[in-house]
């Protein structure tokens, strides 16, 4: 046996020795020069002579005032999650596409405790903006916005709290944090909703009324369907019903309770159902699909994300990320971006499947109440927080 | 080879080095190059996604330091599984365990100060909090092995069904009452331990800890453990043979349930160290699949502590340097899972080399097929 393991060990210690010298072989010997500026001149020099037609920019160029680069890292999702992430990275391609940004990469964090080394491969690298998606990123991005003061940092979805608090020791100068105005996408879906019912009898199934944007949704959505009252001269019966009494574990995990409060809410005579709330809004978003009313979605455009009730989705009511996230980059660009919270834009997803449904003076009525929200003419009357 | 005397020691080394090392050297190669034309199919540049590799592992200080970040899990929960496997038993719940251990630790780390209503000091508090959470990881390994011992209940099930209560109760905990209560957090996180629960960095600027070391020498001691002990003796007697084992008067029961005890403490020092020494706090996005890849390792390390170091760096060479690959070729960090399974499949199943290649095995014939851990 310990021969046995003696050759195993020294196996290993070969193997190690062996990848290391072994692999690179190839590829070590621009590495070993450890000069980027000298390994990539090849590449640099190579782009322009090929096909390429615009000035190729790399990440080495990056350092350089003149070449605006956008550094996007990702939470534990990818950048085609049809979500957040992706609505972010689509922001800063965006950007690019504008003219704002040179270059725009993203990283994807595997695990959470790279958070700070994927923030930071953009900040060694002499990015000149840096988006983390998320609000689990927003300690490892304060964090990052010390170590790289030169650099923007935007947030999405990560409420800046210091900007409220007293102590001036807690201020941080180069973080945004991008959010939104839940209560006018409740409000755009409410009064979507109050408009297509026919049985003048609209739900919406939450997650706990304890999480102030939670809380802005279900708000929203009262007052949108109010609102579409009096314009049509309807009376809509609302049913907001929060899932609060049960503990953080359970309220925006939990389809079944979802589902089962979505089904008493049809059961009641409603025929638009508006879930807000993780998978507990998923649940009853679904149920109300497989009864074959309106289902209504949340954060993203849930047709895309929600399959199974795609057929049934009138709508979701959306935080728009990626205007939000280049909006931001090109404000960071010419120097009018201002640290603490940014409120981004709300919207409506389009129809899709259900667009022959929609009458087209119910398509007018969103498209005038989506400008007026955008220019102030109506307002919410939603406060922040519950009072 | 034939001129020589063959009893010469420095040849005798110099032939067994180059036995060994052919075939995983050819093991790696042919993963790198298989890996290489599977980037060019996606549309990468297999050089720079190498090269990539390679500077995001090793290629600074910076590097090395995250390179060490992901070895030190990596190696408690390599060594957790290859003493499992020593003493003939499959611990497929190094993952729960890790999440155990994980929770308790930080629990101490930031609970205790508030029961008490007092700071402690670090001498007390650290230990205390890594050997709670080591301990509460030893335990839930070794009820598994009790119901191996007096039931027979099969280790490989029970670890599994182990695995999903204690990730379920994780989330149920770091949702409900253990989650941070600061305003407006949504994440399912526990709040950040006392500064005297942490383990402190091993140098300025760098995230490396002295959780790093200790991974290090408890390498060591369960080396010695196995090798220098009756209770080593015992374990791998046991593993290999418990009727055997019986017979010579061991305590199969007692020692199957010790070495579940053991591989679950340092599958639980696995999640301890990384709440203590690397992210102050447990989150359920942190540590993923820790314990699954540690079976991997510990069938690359061929379950000694030192292969077990070694491979535990190939692996955190790989997770660490996926980082700059991807930023250098913009490819889904997928690709590197993908790699690493490549070089594995290759490294622990060195007949298809053998075939590829067409090299005979001569005289000591490397042993894979004998079970896990050999």
């Amino acid at each position: 046996m310990k021969k046995f393991y003696f050759v195993m060990a020294l196996l290993i210690v070969a193997s190690m020795i062996l990848t290391a010298c072994g692999t690179p072989a190839a590829t070590e010997a621009p590495a070993a020069t450890d000069a980027p500026a000298v390994t990539e001149a090849p590449a640099a020099t190579e782009a322009p002579a090929a096909t390429e037609a615009p000035a190729e920019v790399t990440q080495e160029d990056c350092v350089t005032e003149e070449v605006f680069c956008v550094g996007v890292v990702t939470d534990v999702g990818k950048v085609n999650d049809k979500s957040f992430n992706q609505s972010a990275w689509e922001g800063a391609l965006k950007s690019q596409e504008d003219g704002v940004a040179d270059l725009v990469q993203f990283i994807e964090t595997a695990d959470a405790k790279d958070y700070a080394k994927n923030i930071g491969t953009f900040g060694d690298a002499g990015f000149d903006v840096i988006v983390t998606v998320g609000f689990a990123l927003g300690e490892a991005t304060v964090a990052a916005a010390a170590t790289y003061p030169d650099i923007s940092f935007i947030g999405v979805d990560q409420f800046q709290a210091w900007e409220f608090d007293e102590d001036a020791a807690n201020d941080v100068a180069n973080v945004t944090g991008l959010g939104f105005p839940e209560d006018q996408a409740g409000f755009l879906v409410g009064a979507l909703a109050a408009a297509m019912s026919e049985s003048h009898k609209i739900g919406a199934v939450c997650g706990t009324d304890v999480v102030p944007p939670v809380w802005r949704f279900g708000e929203g959505y009262k007052a949108g369907a109010a609102y579409a009252d009096g314009l049509n001269g309807t009376t809509t019966e609302v049913f907001v019903v929060y899932h609060s009494d049960v503990g953080f574990d359970k309220t925006f995990t939990d389809p079944e309770w979802g589902a089962q409060t979505a089904t008493s809410m049809m059961d009641q005579g409603a025929d638009a159902i508006f879930g807000c709330g993780g998978l507990t809004g998923n649940g009853a978003i679904t149920a109300a699909a497989q009864a074959g009313k309106y289902a209504i979605g949340v954060d993203a455009d849930q047709y895309l994300t929600l399959p199974e009730a795609a057929p049934r989705m009138l709508s979701s009511a959306m935080k728009l990320i990626t205007p939000g996230v280049a909006d931001l980059v090109a404000a960071a660009k010419d120097g009018s971006i201002k640290p603490g919270n940014f409120t981004g834009l709300a919207g409506y997803a389009p129809y899709h499947d259900l667009e022959s449904e929609v009458p087209a003076e119910v398509n007018a009525m969103m498209e005038e109440l989506n400008a007026a929200l955008l220019d102030g003419s109506v307002t919410t009357n939603v406060p922040p927080v519950k009072p | 080879m034939q001129t020589e005397k063959p009893n010469s020691l420095t040849s005798q080394i110099l032939q067994s080095i180059s036995n060994a090392s052919l075939i995983p050297f050819l093991a790696i190669l042919t993963a790198v190059i298989l890996g290489g034309i599977i980037i060019k199919i996606v549309g990468g540049d297999p050089f720079l996604a190498y090269k990539g590799l390679i500077q995001g592992s090793l290629g600074s200080a910076k590097a090395l330091s995250e390179t060490a970040i992901w070895a030190t899990p990596y190696i408690f929960a390599g060594l957790a599984v290859a003493l499992a496997f020593k003493g003939g038993l499959f611990n497929i719940g190094a993952e729960g365990q890790l999440a155990v251990g994980a929770v308790f630790s930080a629990l101490i780390g930031y609970g205790l100060p508030e029961w008490l209503g007092y700071d402690l000091p670090a001498i007390i508090h650290l230990p205390l909090a890594i050997g709670v959470g080591m301990l509460m990881g030893g335990i839930w390994a070794g009820i598994v092995g009790a119901l191996k011992a007096y039931t027979g209940g099969h280790e490989v099930i029970n670890t599994i069904m182990m695995n999903y209560i204690a990730l379920n109760t994780t989330s149920f905990l770091l949702n409900g009452v253990m989650k941070d209560p600061s305003p407006n957090n949504v994440i399912a996180r526990t709040p950040l331990i006392a500064e005297s629960a942490r383990i402190s960095p091993l140098f300025e600027g760098l995230r490396v800890h002295w959780g790093f070391v200790l991974a290090l020498l408890v390498a060591f001691l369960i080396w010695w453990l196995l090798n220098k002990t009756t209770l080593g003796f015992e374990i791998r007697t046991v593993g290999l043979n418990p009727d055997a084992a019986q017979y010579a008067g061991i305590n199969v029961k007692r020692t199957i349930i010790v070495t579940m005890l053991l591989s679950g403490m340092l599958a639980g020092l696995a999640g301890s160290i990384e709440v203590t020494g690397l992210n102050y706090r447990h989150e359920l996005g942190f540590s993923i699949g820790y314990g699954y890849d540690a079976i991997a390792i510990a069938l690359l390390g061929k379950s000694h502590p030192l292969g077990i170091v070694l491979s535990s760096f190939l692996f955190a060479a790989m997770r660490n340097g996926a980082t700059r690959m991807q930023f250098l070729t913009q490819l889904p960090v997928d690709l590197i899972s993908m790699l690493q399974a490549l070089i594995l499949l290759f490294v622990a199943a060195d007949a298809i080399v053998r075939y590829i290649y067409r090299i005979k095995s001569k005289g000591e014939r490397v042993v894979l097929t004998r079970g896990w851990g050999g």
